[in-house]
């Protein structure tokens, strides 16, 4: 019996092995990037010599990790627009608390977690328990995230400790530290959710909630929990946007909610919920960091970078909808035989 | 006893001395654009949030404060929204306050409030950011700030540390801001042909942000193997990006800006280490609320208005000759305070702490 369930569900994934999301996506992305990094090998070399890197890798790392924050938002079918109040309070927190004091880094950073559960929590018992709109409510906590900011920094910039600017703007063995953080969220998310059981129901519960409420899964439980991940990660980034800025501002997360959502979706992971892409996720955000360089070093007017990065964006994103519509056509027809299991599509 | 007798008469005749003099010279310290007529002044803000507001309110503070005229001072910060800031500009006016000190942040969106309140009778002086209009039609006088001076000031110290011409790069705020274009227009008016831009036309744009500074520079650095200067128009954002240049193994090249207590102290701590690292800053203009303050309150009280209708930034730091200071750090105190302004270094440390 165990046996034919097993070949049952094992000869569908080895057919449309290639087909899976996860492969698409993934296959898209890198070769974006690889066609991306030979254009900047052609048109402009400098942003792609060792110094160039660098200096902007830090800042991709932290588009990652606020990317995998969204991204588990987004697999519950949520959006969270708090993640600019979010990293802004864990920035003044560690740089206005501690005053330049090393000895206080850790307290600061400590408190800058517990807000961020703190705020996690309000946006997820929001969402899941009292079934507000996820923009509605997380816009809501975002302007409660930014009176934190202002009662803490008063909206001026301080100086950051000595010791967390060696932390997150330093380098090991070559690379920019900041990289490693990046790398292991990307490790503890992708494990997490590919490895656990609890991860394996989370991408269940985003896929389709009502038949995961009906299978006996904790729906609500997941998709409050979701909130408070994102959270965390937001103010890992914050820290290390603190560090890798000397005086960072107070309002420094606002630059990153809109690539925190291009990232998710060019890492193939649907707007709609259901399976999440961290790995891809987090290429993509390499790829739109170097992007941005990309366009900065060939040295066009302001106007034109922007349309370039608007370009490229739009093209990524076109490229991959378009396979997707196809190989959803592809795909659901024998599913649909089977049973009703369109949620896997 | 006979002593201390005799000690405490000297002491008594010095207060009393003191006492005179200090008054006399109250009397006399009452400035010309401050008159008879009482009155009561407000400061709007279009955007409060950042360190360089906060100074520039305390020292429009202090300047309003200097004139014994005004028998109330208020304040209010539009937070960046410009629906609060024209209902700022309302409330006080309907409050009964006599003259209005406006920074327009939100530029010919506010002309109609200020426009009205002007036609009200009362006085209202716009500052720094252009709302349109005219003075004596939509306002009393606008007090502008003549950043085509500054350009001019960085070009003439550029010429001095690099008399044989080289590679400029140029950093200012949002694209196309006019602040950016009026500097640039003012250096272009005294560098020649050999001094080359090679930022993109006509700055690098970098929104004030520390961070997005830091990936400019970034990738100017990699394109540039030869930077000879940089001209920025906010010094402090500077400095989290400076220390590229060390990690790619080149000298920070001369810088030319604004200054800023963060900014000085880093060159405190990098100008050995970096041979070709030399400063000149002009004042970041906290004073201009000054300027504007004196106007409204000398129409306001029926003083003597001052001569001046825009504000001119004055050289603040030279680290090559020293002219009209060397480079100034306070590590004491907060990094984001502007010992070039009037208002003492400890009283800004305070206004910037308040919150």
């Amino acid at each position: 019996m165990n046996q034919t369930a097993d070949m049952a569900t094992a000869l569908p994934e080895a057919r449309y092995v290639f087909l899976l999301p996860r492969a698409r996506s993934f296959l898209t992305i890198v070769a974006s990037t690889a066609a991306l990094i030979l254009a900047c090998l052609l048109f402009a070399p400098s942003s792609v010599s060792w110094g160039a890197l660098s200096g902007s890798l830090p800042f991709a790392a932290i588009i990652a990790i606020v990317g995998l924050g969204q991204l588990l938002v987004v697999q519950q079918g949520g959006f969270d627009l708090s993640l600019a109040g979010g990293v802004s309070l864990a920035v003044v927190i560690s740089t206005h608390f501690p005053q330049g004091d090393n000895s206080l880094l850790l307290p600061a950073v400590l408190m800058a977690v517990g807000c961020a559960i703190l705020a996690g929590l309000a946006n997820g018992v929001l969402v899941s328990l009292f079934r507000l709109n996820a923009i509605v409510a997380t816009i809501g906590v975002n302007a409660l995230l930014y009176g934190a900011v202002f009662a803490v920094s008063g909206g001026v910039p301080k100086t950051t400790t000595t010791l967390l600017a060696a932390i997150a703007g330093g380098q090991t063995a070559g690379l920019p530290n900041s990289v490693y953080f990046a790398l292991a969220a990307l490790a503890v998310v992708s494990f997490v959710l590919k490895k656990s059981i609890a991860g394996r129901r989370f991408e269940a519960i985003g896929a389709n909630p009502l038949a995961a409420r009906s299978a006996g899964l904790r729906v609500q439980r997941h998709q409050l929990l979701a909130y408070v991940y994102a959270q965390l990660l937001y103010c890992m980034a914050g820290v290390l946007v603190a560090g890798v800025t000397r005086e960072p501002t107070a309002f420094q997360g606002d630059s990153l909610l809109l690539p925190s959502v291009a990232v998710v979706v060019l890492g193939g992971t649907s707007l709609l919920g259901g399976r999440g892409f961290p790995i891809s996720t987090v290429i993509a955000a390499f790829f739109l960091n170097q992007l941005s360089q990309f366009a900065l070093a060939v040295g066009v007017p302001y106007s034109a970078q922007t349309i370039i990065q608007a370009l490229a964006l739009g093209f990524g994103i076109g490229v991959y909808s378009l396979r997707w519509t196809v190989n959803v056509v592809k795909q659901t027809k024998p599913i649909l035989k089977g049973g009703n299991n369109e949620a896997l599509g | 006893m006979k002593l201390s007798a005799r000690r405490k008469l000297a002491f008594a005749a010095t207060a009393a001395i003191l006492a005179l003099g200090c008054s006399h010279l109250a009397q006399a310290d009452t400035p010309s654009w401050c008159g008879p007529k009482q009155a009561t002044l407000a400061l709007l803000d279009g955007y409060g949030g950042n360190s360089w507001r906060q100074v520039t309110t305390a020292s429009g503070k202090e300047e309003a404060l200097k004139c014994p005229s005004i028998t109330k001072y208020e304040y209010a910060d539009g937070q960046g929204d410009t629906q609060k800031s024209i209902s700022d500009i309302k409330a006080m006016a309907a409050k009964g306050i006599d003259a209005l000190v406006v920074f327009p942040d939100a530029g010919p969106a506010m002309l109609p409030a200020i426009t009205s309140v002007y036609k009200s009778g009362k006085v209202i002086v716009p500052y720094r950011v252009e709302a349109g209009g005219k003075a004596d039609t939509n306002y009393n006088k606008f007090i502008g700030t003549d950043f085509k001076n500054d350009g001019v000031n960085w070009a003439n110290w550029i010429k001095g540390v690099l008399p044989n011409g080289g590679n400029l790069l140029f950093l200012s705020g949002p694209a196309g801001n006019s602040q950016g274009l009026d500097e640039l227009a003012g250096m272009k008016s005294v560098l020649g042909p050999e001094y080359k831009f090679i930022n993109p036309e006509p700055f690098d744009v970098t929104n004030w942000d520390p961070a997005l500074t830091q990936k400019v520079l970034t990738a100017e650095i990699a394109k540039n193997s030869k930077i000879d200067a940089i001209v920025s128009d906010f010094g402090p954002s500077l400095v989290g990006a400076l220390p590229l240049f060390e990690k790619s193994g080149r000298s920070i090249p001369a810088l030319a800006t604004s200054d800023g207590n963060s900014l000085g102290c880093f060159w405190t701590e990098h100008h050995a280490n970096n041979p070709d690292f030399k400063l000149f800053t002009v004042s970041t203009e906290n004073d201009n609320v000054r300027l504007a303050v004196q106007w409204a309150v000398a129409v306001a009280t029926g003083g003597t208005p001052p001569t001046e209708e825009i504000f001119k930034g004055p050289v603040f730091e030279n680290s090559v000759t020293g002219d009209p200071h060397p480079v100034q750090c306070r590590p004491d105190l907060p990094g984001a305070i502007y010992l070039s302004a009037q208002l003492s270094p400890e009283k800004q440390a305070e206004a910037v702490n308040s919150k």
